[in-house]
């Protein structure tokens, strides 16, 4: 371009500014590279969005040609309703037998529902019979109350079919332990209702943020909650009561107890064994290892102590030593306040990881003098941060020495499926003998180790430790 | 016509730096509305403050001229980053994408005491980004440099034949 220069008079006047001449063309089009370069650029970006929706649609394709598979319900009160609502939209199962102890009202609002969608089933009301008369069956679902898994779990492992048993595993170790070793003994399949463990979102946080990347360094420190609001004991339309002597039969003293067995020992292990254990659960499994103590307040503060015989509050400590180094975890639940709701919060010495089960809840934040996350955003394991915003001067006193909050990277992957869907879907993909089991027996006793001594660690008001041969079968 | 001679090459060259970027700018903020199907300028009109609020509203609750707005916003913006890019008809270019700022502006004017609840980054007082963009197409538009680095160069050797 040093031509410009040699010819100032020629560019200005004359001839031969009129002519267009190679270097007007050379000029005219002398940013059309830009362009280029933008087009390059948009295709980047493009399929940068498009890896996220990708990772977004986490619905896997439905084999062709499945199988059917013969399936019988074993307890269908509110979370059997749940786990069949969540059945009749996997392709594949046929329903042949409903069994419920509470004829007039559970167990015929199941057969009404299944009526609906085509599936005929017999109605049983004990669970031995049916054993006895359905030939041909291939699996069963257990939604009883805690004190009845490891009975309805065992005899049904024996009677040859795989079995789909909701948490807890057992409301003692001992029944715990016995369905590990009936599992065995069968070879059949034996699945535990965490249903975390199946999550799309718990999934994608433990293989990418948790194991790959290790994008949160070294976690010392873990916390979660399930907090909930005051809840009224559970009732029943008084037409439907079941006779007392029945009741006892099925080791029930009275209606009230049967419906709110949650809260009665030896039959349930109140909020901590119901909604601690899906969360403690995944402590150990994003933290591989089991705890090696246990310390916890707690006690009957809020309800009624002879019908709330477990505690409506608990607070606990774990110690772990996982394979990064010592780590503390605390736990809390209470029933008295939905303040923050229920999740899950492992704090790494680069970022922290706050995960819950319930939608749009799950965000990685980096700390400030962590490496770059760039390569993960890019990569669609994280979205783009999004920059929480610092308090507006003079509203709040700011200090210099504080720290800067971290930016917020929301978890790109959610469930649009019902809760349970993906965790049934692996039981019986593994039924078929496509997939491998996501809470085979030895997790969910792991768990049930773990998480029932919390009521003992309450009781005795000390700390106790776990011996690693307690975790082992 | 730009005087090449009263500009050293390098201010020259500064300045169409300065309008391919703001042209790249405006390409892609209409290239993103494009391809987000469910764009629209509805929830920035909406929040309309200060005393042009009242017609921006209107826009935002009438759906036939909403649309209008966002089709011309969208194709605008393109139109005019393509422009500002390739130095073509940079002038027409320029002034426009003024206009579409300053509409901006004023939509939702940094005004001391006006909050917005579409949060915002950086702190802002009567001056904002935006602002500066504008002001940055001006100096685009009074020195017309498509005729040194552009399409224009050709365009107007041809008109002139
Ligand atoms: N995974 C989860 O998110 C989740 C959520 C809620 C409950 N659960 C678990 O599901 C199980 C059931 O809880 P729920 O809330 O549905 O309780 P529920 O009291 O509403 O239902 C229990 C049902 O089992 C029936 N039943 C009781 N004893 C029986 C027996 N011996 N034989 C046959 N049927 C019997 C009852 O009639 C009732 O219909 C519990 O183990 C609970 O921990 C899991």
């Amino acid at each position: 371009m040093n031509d410009q220069k040699r010819t100032p008079k020629d560019s200005s006047t004359g001839e031969e500014k009129k002519k267009i001449n190679r270097r007007d063309f050379l000029q005219g089009a002398a940013t059309a590279p830009v362009l280029g370069l933008f087009g390059y650029a948009l295709y980047k970006q493009q399929s940068y969005e498009k890896a996220q929706k990708a990772a977004l649609l986490n619905s896997k394709p439905v084999p062709s040609g499945l199988s059917d598979i013969n399936v019988a319900l074993l307890g269908v009160g509110a979370q059997g309703d749940v786990l069949l609502n969540a059945m009749l939209k996997i392709p594949g199962l046929k329903f042949r037998a409903v069994c419920d102890i509470w004829t007039d009202f559970n167990l015929k609002k199941a057969v009404n529902l299944l009526g609906k969608y085509k599936h005929t089933v017999n109605a049983y009301e004990d669970y031995r019979e049916m054993l006895d008369k359905e030939k041909g069956l291939d699996a069963v679902v257990i939604a009883t109350p805690d004190f009845w898994h490891a009975q309805h779990t065992i005899d049904c492992l024996k009677a040859g079919l795989h079995v789909y048993c909701e948490k807890e595993m057992s409301n003692t170790l001992e029944g715990a332990r016995k369905m590990v070793q009936a599992r065995n003994e069968t070879g059949k399949l034996l699945q535990i209702g965490h249903q975390r463990r199946s999550h799309p979102k718990y999934i994608h946080c433990y293989e990418k943020v948790i194991q790959e990347t290790k994008m949160l360094g070294r976690i010392a420190t873990v916390s979660g909650q399930w907090n909930r609001a005051v809840q009224p004991d559970i009732g029943w339309p008084e037409k439907y009561a079941m006779p007392t002597d029945r009741l006892k039969k099925f080791g029930f003293q009275n209606m009230h107890q049967f419906r709110n067995w949650r809260w009665y020992k030896g039959l349930g292990g109140g909020p901590i064994v119901d909604l601690g254990s899906h969360q403690i659960d995944i402590y150990s499994w994003y933290l591989g290892s089991n705890p090696i103590s246990v310390m916890a307040s707690g006690g009957t503060d809020y309800y009624e102590p002879k019908t709330h015989e477990w505690y409506d509050t608990a607070m606990v400590v774990y110690e772990y030593d996982t394979p990064q180094g010592r780590a503390r975890a605390f736990y809390q639940t209470q029933t008295t306040n939905s303040a923050n709701g229920y999740f899950e919060c492992f704090m790494g010495d680069q970022g922290t990881l706050v995960i819950s089960e319930a939608g749009g809840r799950g965000s990685a934040y980096r700390e400030k003098s962590a490496p770059a996350w760039d390569e993960w955003v890019q990569k669609g394991y994280i979205s783009a941060p999004k920059v929480l915003e610092t308090p507006a001067a003079g509203s709040v006193a700011l200090d210099v020495r504080e720290t800067v909050p971290a930016d917020e990277h929301k978890i790109p992957v959610e469930l649009y499926d019902p809760y349970h869907k993906p965790h049934l879907e692996n039981f019986f993909n593994a039924v078929r003998g496509n997939e491998k089991l996501n809470c085979p027996a030895e997790i969910g006793y792991e768990t049930a180790v773990a998480v029932l001594k919390v009521n003992e660690a309450i009781e005795a008001g000390r700390k106790l430790t776990f011996d690693p041969k307690e975790f082992i079968l | 016509m730009i005087d090449e001679k009263k500009y050293t090459k390098c201010q020259l060259n500064a300045i169409v730096l300065l309008r391919v970027l703001i042209g790249w700018h405006f390409l892609y903020e209409g290239i993103a509305k494009l391809m987000k199907s469910d764009w629209s300028a509805v929830g920035f009109l909406s929040q309309s403050k200060w005393i042009f609020s009242g017609l921006f509203k209107w826009i935002a609750a009438n759906p036939t001229v909403l649309e209008i707005v966002n089709q011309m916003n969208i194709y605008g913006l393109i139109l005019i980053g393509l422009g500002l890019i390739m130095g073509c008809f940079t002038r027409i270019a320029s002034y426009a994408g003024i206009l579409l700022i300053l509409l901006y502006y004023f939509c939702n004017p940094p005004f001391a005491g006006l909050f917005y609840s579409i949060p915002m980054e950086g702190s802002y007082l009567i001056v904002n980004k935006n602002l500066v963009e504008a002001a940055g197409l001006l100096v685009v538009a009074a020195t017309g440099t498509g005729k040194y680095l552009g399409l224009d160069r050709l365009i107007s050797k041809w008109i002139k034949k």
